[in-house]
């Protein structure tokens, strides 16, 4: 057919065609009118908070006009609406400055996820089969209603309980007042990575119940205790930022990184020098090199006041860790303890770090309480190129006297009859895969009789309940933060919706407000919706010449004090007389779950660099970016050390089962030069049973075979504290996929 | 005057941490490819780190480099392209032009830097993925190579404001996805032709190397050197 013949023939047929097109609504196109109006092609740029981690960046959100599919009263149809294009860091947040990582920069599918949870649903099958109905609003709240009420007649308000995870924000105040003024129990929080252990030290010797930030960029030498500080913990960006700075930000000065732990992180990677001590020793070495700095006079003449109160008489009781017994204790040679403690006193500005696995052992909260002790020892808390604490507004929530979730299960398997009869799951808590299965958390949250969850996707956690109430998308609510690390100012992050919902969902929040008010006797929250109780919280923010607080921190993406012209003064607490406890004086040796003979090796989990704690598994972009140390994608791996891996005749992509004294798993192994022979490293995030399409099924789960050991004086779960035994299975299963094995990679010698 | 676009990646800087990864894939619609064709190397990172281990545990090394396009002034991949899909722009970037393209793999084949990527199949965005797609961006069908652009959108938007002004566009004005998200500011952007740009001064540095400069290529992207000392 040529052009000529094709238009005759359209001429012909076209306008049967288009009145044939109408008998069939499936070829209708249904455009509803626009709920708002963009100018097609041209950009607007809205702040957002970075809803991964507790870090709080700032994000600004590239909206832009596109065709969303959507359902408006039914019907299925196309709306033209502001869409999210792009995530970039918000340049004037004082924590991320105008900086993302790359679970940042992928939290945009987050929203546009195609396994959402897009209306209220309601369980048809077995728990946690998946089966689910929807539901309206209005019924979805009335049976939730009709639950509450149940307590309240039945006096059994207490019955009411909310696990969430921890963070400071509005929202968490909110549902404290929402369970407050029901009479329900205290909420817990859970995260498996959490730094509940780092947060009580730092309270026991600075009075303050908080996280800490660090100067890099005014420090010299940054000794790192098992911190993967610029990969996945505390603030990483904040600290990434401030790490650029440190290596090449001042004229003629270049700080240096050493590196403590077993196994080579990302952190490690980037550090001039990297020493692998024993597992769980590290609080040990920290005292070996406070003794070193002391016995040979070696404190700064800076560090003796403040730090007066936290190393007074400590000579006398630092006996027990002289460099040799040191060496003996942790495997760094005394010599190498004596110049770390002289490289520390001398190099100054110096800090020391600790986090991650060095306290998730048996003796954390001691290591923890050395490392401040070291700190204030060397002169660098509060100090220029040292670590200080982040000015925070309004109350931080004061610590449980034990882990809240821990609690929570223990009254629940303990007790024939069910003491929870309602319990609210927020988004983003999946105990049942970020608990090890010896803490039978599953089979806890069975027994109790109606679960509510809020949560935008269905994870093995919120899987359990009854009635699904699903949250806004990120950058589709009203959001607020309160970073506790990684600025000099206090921060509150916050911003408006930047995108109408694209689906029948709610906002948690305005659910709880709404539920408060229609109970038979209303609980009578000060505010009506979230947005109104954002604004109140703003009122006492002194008004600028560009106006109020409220309207200035919505414009900005937050609100941020003046920039301190210094760090702020720290005082240790111990003026008050009381002996902190565990003294400072005494990291006794970690111990482990597992008989060595019968189980040889430790077993390390870590967060991953793209997954954290598997809570972002379920992103694509996230699935397929190569780790960096390993390159692997898609997958979860066994790290074995190449002298292990050849002893035990195993081989890169090997089946491999590890066994701890509480279960077994299998995995591909990997074989990695940066691994200490007696480590078996894994890292968490992958091993889902149910988290959408993209990380269901793949891989294994390391939290599942941990010892249920803690922490004893936190509670916290000791997570590097289990020992495993390691066989080969079969030959590759191919679900190992790496990058560099297609990309032909040559080690070149001498080039940087 | 011309721009001449060029980058400068601190090695000293960089920590590894792949914000610049998924900060290109999210700006320049790369679609992931998922577990089984990643498997058989058809993932298409237009930036990756690169990761090279030294020595044996315990004294043992890791170093990064991110490795995208460089840009090259001597470019293989253009020459041996039949059809000029391949070419070099009035900026100095080696520049694709996808409904050129015929897919015959000899640019992927000539890069001696493995960042050009050919497309096997059609991409796919799991719906609503898709609505996060950038509208300045061309989508790649089946068949074409692709490549780093520099995110030539965000330069040519640039250029029309700066035009609009009147006025050249100025350092720091514009970045790339990469450099945008890097939190270390390892990676800076920008005119090699304006002798004061922050990355001409990078690119000066006594620390700055060509990636296999011996092969002639004449990138246009300057590492600098990590300053290791034990």
């Amino acid at each position: 057919m040529d052009r000529r013949i094709f238009l005759k023939v359209t001429a012909v047929t076209g306008a049967g065609t288009t009145l044939a097109s109408c008998d069939a609504p499936v070829h209708q196109l249904v455009r509803f009118i626009p709920e708002e109006t963009h100018v097609p092609g041209v950009a607007e740029w809205k702040p957002g908070v970075c809803p991964i981690c507790q870090a709080g960046c700032g994000v600004l959100v590239r909206v832009m006009e596109g065709d969303a599919e959507v359902v408006r009263n039914g019907h299925a149809g196309v709306v033209a609406m502001g869409l999210a294009k792009k995530l970039e860091g918000n340049p004037e947040h004082p924590i991320n400055r105008g900086a993302l990582c790359a679970r940042g920069q992928a939290a945009v599918q987050l929203t546009y996820h195609p396994d959402r949870l897009t209306r209220p649903r309601k369980r048809v099958g077995a728990r946690g089969s998946g089966q689910f109905k929807d539901v309206s609003w209005e019924d979805a709240i009335a049976e939730l209603l009709s639950k509450l009420e149940a307590l309240i007649a039945a006096e059994r308000r207490s019955a009411l309980a909310f696990l969430g995870t921890p963070g400071a924000s509005a929202r968490a105040d909110l549902v404290d007042e929402f369970l407050t003024r029901f009479g329900a129990r205290p909420a817990a929080r859970f995260e498996l990575f959490d730094n509940d252990v780092l947060r009580r030290a730092n309270e026991l010797s600075f009075g303050r119940y908080q996280l800490p930030t660090f100067d890099l960029d005014q420090a010299r030498l940054v000794l790192s205790l098992g911190a993967d500080f610029l990969g996945t913990w505390n603030s990483p960006v904040s600290q990434g930022a401030a790490y650029g700075q440190m290596r090449q930000g001042r004229v003629g000065i270049r700080g240096r990184l050493i590196q403590v732990e077993p196994r080579m992180s990302q952190t490690g990677a980037n550090a001039d020098e990297w020493l692998p001590a024993r597992p769980g020793t590290e609080g040990i070495l920290a005292l070996g090199l406070a003794r070193v700095v002391m016995s040979e006079n070696l404190r700064p003449a800076a560090g003796a006041g403040r730090a007066g109160a936290l190393v007074d008489g400590w000579p006398a009781g630092l006996l027990d860790y002289t460099p040799e017994q040191v060496e003996k204790r942790t495997g760094v040679a005394a010599a190498r303890v004596e110049r770390l403690a002289r490289q520390l006193a001398n190099e100054r500005p110096s800090v020391v770090i600790i986090g991650g696995a060095p306290l998730a052992h048996t003796n954390g909260l001691a290591s923890a309480l050395a490392v401040n002790a070291l700190n204030a020892l060397l002169g660098s808390v509060g100090e220029p190129g040292g670590v200080s604490f982040m000015p925070q507004v309004g109350r931080t929530n004061p610590p449980a006297s034990r882990p809240a979730l821990q609690m929570l299960l223990a009254d629940l398997l303990s007790s024939e009859r069910s003491p929870i009869d309602v319990l609210l799951l927020d988004g983003g808590v999946n105990p049942v895969f970020g608990s090890p299965q010896a803490w039978r958390t599953r089979e806890a949250l069975l027994k109790v009789p109606f679960i509510v969850s809020f949560a935008p996707f269905l994870d093995e956690t919120s899987a359990l309940a009854d009635l699904v109430l699903p949250d806004h998308g990120f950058l589709e609510g009203w959001d607020e933060r309160r970073p506790e690390s990684g600025a000099r100012v206090a921060v509150r992050t916050v911003a408006a919706p930047a995108l109408r919902p694209l689906f029948d969902t709610r906002a948690t929040a305005d659910v709880l407000m709404e539920v408060g008010r229609r109970l038979g006797r209303p609980l009578e929250l000060p505010w009506q919706t979230f947005e109104e109780m954002l604004a109140s919280t703003f009122e006492t923010v002194p008004e600028t010449p560009e106006g109020d607080g409220w309207t200035v921190a919505k414009r900005h993406g937050g609100w941020w004090g003046a920039p301190a012209t210094s760090a702020p003064v720290v005082r240790p607490r111990a003026s008050t007389g009381e002996p902190p406890t565990p003294t400072p004086q005494r990291v006794g040796d970690p111990q482990f779950i597992g008989d060595q003979a019968a189980f040889p090796y430790h077993f390390l989990p870590y967060a991953s660099q793209a997954f954290l704690d598997g809570s972002v598994a379920h992103l694509p972009w996230l699935q397929e970016l190569p780790d960096v140390i390993s390159t692997a994608m898609w997958s979860t791996w066994v790290e074995l050390n190449p002298k292990t891996a050849a002893r035990l005749e195993i081989r890169q992509g090997d089946l491999v089962e590890v066994t701890s004294p509480h279960g077994a798993l299998r995995a591909p192994a990997l074989v990695s030069p940066g691994l200490a022979p007696d480590v078996v490293a894994m890292p968490v995030g992958q091993g889902h049973e149910q988290f959408t399409r993209y990380a269901s099924g793949r891989g294994a789960n390391p939290v599942n075979i941990l010892a249920p050991t803690a922490e004893p004086v936190t509670g916290a779960l000791a997570w590097a504290a289990t020992r495993v035994k390691i066989a080969r299975i079969s030959d590759p299963d191919g679900s190992l996929i790496m990058m560099a094995g297609s990309l032909h990679e040559h080690p070149e010698g001498g080039r940087d | 005057m011309a721009y001449k676009w060029g980058m400068a990646v601190d090695l000293d800087r960089c920590t590894g941490c792949e914000a610049c990864v998924i900060a290109c894939g999210a700006e320049n619609n790369i679609p992931t490819v998922g577990p089984t064709e990643a498997a058989r190397g058809r993932a298409m990172p237009w930036i990756r780190v690169e990761r090279y281990w030294e020595g044996e545990f315990p004294d043992v090394r890791l170093k990064f480099r991110p490795v995208l396009c460089q840009q090259c002034d001597n470019a293989p991949c253009e020459p041996v392209c039949p059809t000029y899909a391949s070419h070099h722009t009035e900026d100095g970037l080696n520049a694709q032009v996808y409904n050129r393209c015929i897919g015959t793999r000899y640019c992927a084949n000539a890069c001696p830097y493995t960042v050009r990527f050919f497309n096997f199949f059609n991409p796919t965005w799991d719906k609503p993925l898709h609505l996060q797609l950038n509208p300045d961006v061309s989508v790649r069908e089946v068949g074409v190579a692709e490549k780093c652009t520099f995110c030539v959108q965000r330069i040519n938007a640039a250029k029309t404001e700066a035009r609009a002004d009147g006025t050249n566009i100025k350092d720091g004005d514009l970045q790339t996805a990469c450099a945008q998200s890097c939190p270390a500011r390892a990676i800076v952007f920008g005119d090699l032709n304006d002798p004061d740009s922050e990355v001409s001064r990078l690119s000066r540095s006594p620390r700055g190397s060509l990636l296999l400069e011996e092969v002639g290529t004449k990138p246009k992207v300057t590492y600098l050197s990590r300053q290791s000392q034990a």
